[in-house]
């Protein structure tokens, strides 16, 4: 079973978690939005990693996980139309205070990405945020990878080998024109190639 | 077949270099039951079973082979097969990687393996509430509360077969 992060030294902590990136100050102001509502709800839509479950479960009411990442996978695998992932969404409208889609519409062609859009516009509360993460060129991986949230906020990127996804790599403008239903609410240029977005629903 | 590891037929397992032994009914992967079980030991199940499993103070394991439909309490619970139903644990929840689980999780704790395939719906003991101070304008918005919770995880053919 793996080790809290807490029970690790510093020394062994990018071993555990992954490489270590940078500080995420979006999801500092994700976590201080959520922490204003009441009875929180969270949509985290992988990959499933055992740390950020703790982290999130332990500060929102409600912690929902479901997993894209590895049904997306399935499917291609099966050799299955993408499409169906999105009956896996089937929660009601206006459900959550807030949406962790990480990386994942990286990995989604335009026709994909704009249901999942459709759907996280749907799902949010009025009010409701969601986090984008974008890799540039120089950090984008076809390997799949964990956004780890460590101590702090830090952010460690812990590959997914079971995993085998397509990239399709998004410019900043891009990512700014698919989620247009949203208000952009925040970017962060965390450190070279690496962006963070906050998107919130008016 | 139904087990019962007992005397001589004990399970141990190892435990800080001790081994202990661990009385625990095996439920196997031959055997559907469907109705209500209650027991007073661990329980593994390499079977199928469906409706309710209430054992509050002991340890339940869903093995790579069991295919549990159930609502589920029990002090712990490790599941690698398949689960689908809600679960209350007065201590630890293990998820596999091998692992197909569909439901809700009431614990102390949890702890999961990359690689789960996993839709749930987890509410943890938190933590006592710390408010950040704002990095940003707070988001002022108000909004409606939810008159409906969300749609609880009801497919039944969630690992995509």
């Amino acid at each position: 079973m793996a080790s809290s992060a807490t029970d690790l030294n510093h020394k062994d902590l990018n071993q555990h978690l992954g490489l270590e990136v940078y500080t995420s100050n979006a999801l500092k102001l994700f976590m201080e939005h959520l922490d204003q509502q009441p009875q929180s709800r969270l949509l985290d839509v992988g990959p499933v990693c055992q740390e950020n479950i703790r982290f999130f479960a332990s500060r929102v009411w409600k912690h929902y996980v479901c997993d894209l990442f590895i049904r997306l996978d399935r499917y291609i695998r099966k050799g299955d139309s993408v499409y169906q992932i999105w009956k896996e969404l089937d929660y009601h409208p206006e459900s959550f205070d807030g949406i962790l889609v990480w990386e994942l519409a990286d990995r989604l062609d335009e026709q994909d990405v704009k249901r999942l859009v459709t759907l996280c516009h749907s799902m949010l509360k009025p009010g409701g945020m969601a986090v984008v993460m974008v890799m540039g060129d120089q950090i984008a991986s076809s390997e799949t990878r964990s956004f780890v949230v460590g101590q702090n906020y830090r952010i460690y990127l812990r590959p997914q080998p079971h995993l085998d996804l397509p990239l399709r790599g998004r410019q900043n403008r891009d990512v700014l024109s698919m989620m247009t239903p949203f208000i952009p609410a925040k970017s962060f240029i965390c450190r070279p190639g690496f962006m963070e977005f906050l998107f919130q629903r008016e | 077949m139904l087990k019962k590891s007992k005397k001589a037929n004990v399970e141990s397992k190892v435990s800080n270099s001790s081994v202990t032994m661990v009385d625990r009914t095996i439920i196997g992967d031959q055997i559907y039951i469907e109705g209500t079980i209650r027991g007073e030991e661990d329980l593994l199940i390499e079977g199928s079973v469906k409706g309710s499993i209430e054992m509050k103070a002991y340890h339940l394991t869903v093995g790579s082979k069991g295919q549990v439909e159930a609502e589920v309490h029990a002090a712990n619970v490790t599941i690698s097969g398949k689960l689908e139903g809600n679960i209350s644990a007065t201590g630890r929840v293990e998820i596999t990687k091998e692992a197909d689980f569909n439901g809700e999780i009431k614990a102390k704790s949890i702890s999961v393996e990359d690689g789960a395939y996993l839709k749930a719906v987890i509410e943890l003991e938190r933590e006592p509430t710390q408010k950040a101070v704002p990095l940003g304008k707070p988001e002022a918005k108000a909004f409606s509360e939810p008159t409906k919770e969300p749609l609880v995880l009801a497919g039944k053919d969630s690992k995509g077969n």
